[in-house]
């Protein structure tokens, strides 16, 4: 059973968006994501900076700061192996919501 | 918690809060940069950044919220959900806490104790860089006052690794002046002494100084015993005079109870060497310690010294070839090494407790575990995590150590009541740090750390064995059998095999250690120590100067007891069998010249005449003394056997001149006579050979007295002080006890340790024996179906019994084999501890095993009985 939710799908650009990317800060997330996306998802920084720090603390992703390309301060997020075994398993979980809601689609 | 944080964010900003704020912040930083580069005009690129970003306030908010959730908030959770779920059962809660209380009560009261008398005995600031400076001849003479006047101060100007070195000295002086005359012990110390030890008085001042140096010195300052005993802890005491040896002294301080250094002096004078005193270089009577330097260690100062010594050794080739100097963390010095071994292995049985206590909170955990699956499968299929089961479930485990460790405070303070209480103060006041002993804060920290031990180590296997729950099975409508799988059943059976084994070598260690015990307090008996009354006396030498007036004395006092009604006999000497008092001393044979490099030594033991028939000493050959061996003849020995075998093999040594002591002017003894052995020490075995000398001629400057009577020795105690106060009454009287409690005294370490070490075993036992009905009676709750089945079927009821019973016999012969094993282990330690230990006992070896074998059968008989009386219709009804 596909277990999915908004927030699911949020911690899956992330951590999708770091195992592509390497080290990132939230603003490049949030860049990468409507991108990748062709402008079409845009992720929220009220959402995006919680959902950072829970999946700190659950240890799927590690900090750092860091000096961007413009000498300024930023909080920097990387991929941990944990991180690296949860976005395989979210990319998988996805795929089974997609094709379950597709097949009620075709269905109905 | 959001509630918390705002009241807590009036005072500061947490570092986590102002970490996401630079976190937010340079995020909106990064968008205005961008838009910048993108034409923007600043206020504009700035006003976008705040617009896109949305309410700031409410995202960081979201964030620390965020950050508290898997913390505190979730910690909060589980200790929430563990206490309805620990509140639903209160029978196993109940027992949990209780042996857990018990165990952690133990440990609890253990370490206080052990850290006052053995860890921490001074409250010395960095006690550890503190050290004793010995100097060690070529052999190494027992105690610590081995250093000479003038090398202390050679090494006081040369050594460069210590802030300071301090010098002293100890000797007992006649306290007079009111009441009765009694002895005060005295430690004579430089000024530097204090600073040393870092100590600050709580009365008045200590000394600066000024006071020593001869005839400046007439200052005292007393230990907190001596003020609260002598002045009931006046605070005015300061200015009040002290009358020592015919001195006065005026009490200018008092030291903190926390500072009993060395541990038996009970008064600080001022040491002011005279010039003769500070050129002696062969005179070693002084300790000496020091403070090292910040950053210099043990072995640079060693190596510091050694040159030094070398030094000292080519310039005064004389009194200094052949000394080194040995340094020692003060604190090895303090407790000897018997007391700290004492308590590292009551120390270690009580952990050992402790571990046997975690077991058994293990297994009712598994027996729990079985009835909590549905519960389990649950929260499982609700979506909780693992992870999340675990923990929850530990902090079960942990909440209930952590209650068990508050009853075990309790249980710890009771402890430590009845240890203080139990101990005599005339032994207590020579214990360093013994006052010291309190439930304090490390004690607290040390029951909490191993309560969190305890709680993980007991609830971890369980918490690992309930993940493995069958979720569909366990979910099934109306499935309510509670058997348990055969991986928990082997688990639970490992840890009654731990018990068991746990308990074995413990038991037989209290056995081995209580079985030495009896035997040497008994070593004794013979001289039935009950009835003799022992006490001692110091002559002061500026009364009596000479043999003479000291023998007078002696004679007048043994005449005096004597004839005290009820008194069989009276004698002096020096050490009394089984004492500790001896004193070995070189000696040197008439016309055998002694190979260099060897060593003669003896016992020296001044007694008066009848000493022998009062200690049942036979005679082997020649005569005992006699009242006409007298100051003005010949000069008379008795020698023991062992003395003969040792430097007169196969001769007869009656004739021969024996001189004791270096002292080449000292006088030389004829050899009247042989006499059997006697054991002056309780933990040396060997026998040493002995010379007695007549008390009557060679007086020695202080004498034990031991008064044979026919019934009770401590009723003659006061006709005894009356009797001898007629001939000096400023002559105090000290240790007045009956020679069985002066052994029981001596004794007293050993029997603590024996006596918690058979609590440990007593308390073992006990868990293992419920550890092991805990086991069966779960295996019988679980098969009932199947017995039921095997007595449809036509089995008997006692197939039945002996198929519950070889289960136990199993486990028990399990235990016991790692148990012995173990066992062995401990007993060598314990066999190292007291002479008379054999480590393979083979009677308490047997007996125990064979004790703990029926224990564990028992403990199992009541549910194999249940299990032959099950009755088959309704075990199969049931399911």
């Amino acid at each position: 059973m596909a277990k999915n939710d908004l927030q699911g799908t949020l911690d899956l650009l992330v951590l999708k968006t770091l195992a592509h990317n390497g080290a990132l800060h939230g603003y490049g997330i949030v860049l990468h994501i409507q991108d990748a996306s062709g402008e079409l998802l845009r992720v929220e920084e009220g959402s995006l900076y919680p959902a950072l720090h829970r999946m700190e603390q659950s240890g799927w992703i590690a900090s750092e700061w860091a000096l961007t390309e413009t000498n300024r301060r930023a909080k920097y997020y990387k991929l941990t192996a944990q991180g690296r075994r949860q976005l395989q398993q979210a990319e998988e979980s996805f795929d089974q919501l997609v094709k379950g809601v597709r097949a009620v689609l075709r269905y109905a | 918690m959001a509630m918390f944080r705002r009241v807590a964010n009036l005072f500061r900003l947490s570092k986590v809060d102002r970490e996401i704020d630079a976190e937010l912040q340079a995020h909106i930083d990064l968008r205005v940069e961008d838009n910048l580069a993108r034409g923007m005009s600043p206020a504009e690129a700035r006003r976008d950044a705040l617009v896109r970003f949305g309410n700031p306030t409410s995202t960081r908010e979201s964030v620390a919220a965020a950050d508290a959730t898997l913390g505190l908030d979730r910690i909060w959770f589980d200790i929430r959900y563990a206490c309805r779920q620990l509140l639903k059962s209160p029978g196993f809660t109940i027992t949990a806490v209780l042996t857990l209380a018990l165990g952690i009560g133990a440990n609890t009261a253990i370490f206080s104790s052990m850290d006052a008398v053995v860890l921490r005995p001074l409250a010395v600031p960095q006690l550890d860089r503190v050290v004793t400076v010995a100097e060690k001849g070529q052999r190494e003479i027992a105690g610590y006052l081995q250093v000479a006047l003038a090398d202390y101060e050679d090494w006081n100007r040369q050594s460069r690794s210590f802030e300071q070195l301090a010098v002293l000295t100890s000797s007992d002086m006649s306290l007079t002046g009111s009441g009765d005359a009694s002895h005060v012990r005295v430690a004579h110390n430089s000024a530097n002494f204090f600073t040393v030890l870092r100590v600050q008085p709580i009365v008045g001042r200590v000394f600066d100084g000024s006071e020593c140096q001869p005839g400046r010195d007439g200052e005292a300052v007393l230990n907190y015993g001596f003020w609260q005993r002598r002045f009931a802890s006046d605070p005015g005491v300061l200015g009040r005079k002290l009358e020592l040896d015919q001195r006065q002294y005026t009490v200018i301080g008092v030291l903190p109870k926390s500072m009993q250094y060395p541990s038996e002096a009970e008064v600080y004078l001022p040491f002011a060497p005279t010039p003769q005193q500070l050129a002696d270089r062969s005179a070693h009577d002084y300790l000496v310690i020091g403070r090292l330097r910040d950053g210099i260690t043990l072995k640079q100062t060693q190596a510091e010294m050694r040159t030094i010594a070398d030094r000292l050794a080519q310039a005064y080739p004389v009194t200094n070839l052949g000394w080194s100097i040995k340094i020692e963390p003060l604190l090895d010095g303090i407790n000897g090494d018997l007391t700290p071994l004492y308590y590292r292995l009551i120390m270690g049985a009580t952990l050992f407790v402790l571990l046997v206590v975690c077991a058994n909170v293990a297994n009712l955990q598994f027996a729990r575990g079985i009835q909590r699956r549905p519960e389990i499968a649950m929260r499982t299929a609700l979506g909780a995590s693992r992870m999340q089961i675990v923990r929850q479930l530990l902090t079960e485990n942990i909440l209930l150590a952590l209650v068990g460790a508050a009853g075990g405070l309790g249980l710890g303070a009771v402890y430590l009541h009845f240890t203080l209480i139990s101990m005599p103060d005339r032994v207590a006041r020579y214990m360093a740090g013994w006052s010291n002993i309190s439930l304090n804060f490390r004690v607290v920290a040390f029951s909490v750390v191993i309560a969190l031990a305890a709680g993980v180590i007991s609830g971890f296997a369980p918490a690992l064995e309930a993940l493995r729950v069958n979720l569909a099975d366990q979910l099934k409508a109306g499935s309510r059998s509670v058997t348990g799988s055969g991986r928990s059943r082997r688990l639970r059976s490992i840890f009654a095999v731990a018990q068991i084994s746990l308990a074995v070598a413990l038991v037989i260690g209290a056995a081995l250690m209580a079985k030495g015990m009896w035997g040497m307090l008994h070593l004794a008996d013979v001289y039935e120590p009950n009835k003799t009354l022992t006490f001692s006396v110091t002559l002061p030498v500026a009364r009596y100067d000479t043999a003479r007036k000291q023998a007078a004395w002696y004679a007048a006092s043994l005449e005096k007891l004597r004839a005290l009604p009820g008194v069989k006999q009276a004698e002096i000497t020096t050490a009394l069998p089984y004492s500790d008092r001896g004193w070995m001393q070189d000696c040197d044979l008439e016309n055998r010249p002694v190979m260099p490099g060897k060593f003669q030594t003896a016992l020296r033991l001044p007694v008066s005449e009848g000493y022998f028939s009062a200690m049942h000493i036979p005679l082997a050959a020649g005569r005992i003394f006699s009242k006409s061996d007298s100051i003005d003849s010949q000069l008379v020995a008795v020698v023991s056997s062992k003395f003969v075998a040792q430097y007169f093999p196969d001769q007869n040594p009656l004739g021969h001149r024996v001189r004791m002591g270096h002292d080449a002017q000292g006088p030389w003894l004829t050899i009247v006579g042989v006499v059997g052995e006697a054991n002056y020490s309780f933990w040396d075995p060997t026998q040493h050979p002995v010379v007695y000398m007549y008390a009557a001629q060679m007086p020695p400057p202080g004498a034990m007295f031991a008064v044979v009577t026919d019934g009770d020795a401590l009723s003659l105690a006061a006709p005894a002080r009356k009797a001898l106060a007629t001939i000096d009454p400023a002559l105090p009287l000290d240790a007045v006890l009956t020679y069985q409690q002066m052994l029981h005294d001596d004794l007293l370490g050993l029997i603590y340790a024996a006596v918690m070490l058979g609590v440990d075993a007593l308390i073992a036992l006990l868990l293992a024996a419920i550890g092991i009905f805990g086991v069966m009676a779960n295996l019988v709750g679980e098969q009932t179906r199947e017995i039921g089945v095997r007595l449809a079927m036509g089995a008997r009821r006692e197939d039945v019994l002996g198929l519950i019973l070889r289960r136990a016999s199993w486990l028990t012969a399990a235990g016991l084999g790692c148990g012995l094993l173990l066992a062995f282990a401990l007993a060598h330690m314990v066999a190292n501890l007291l002479r008379g230990v054999r480590p393979d006992d083979p009677v308490v070896f047997t007996g125990i095993t064979a004790l703990i074998a029926i224990i564990a059968l028992a403990s199992s008989w009541i549910p194999a009985r249940r299990a032959s009386r099950v009755d088959p219709m309704l075990a199969l009804r049931s399911e």
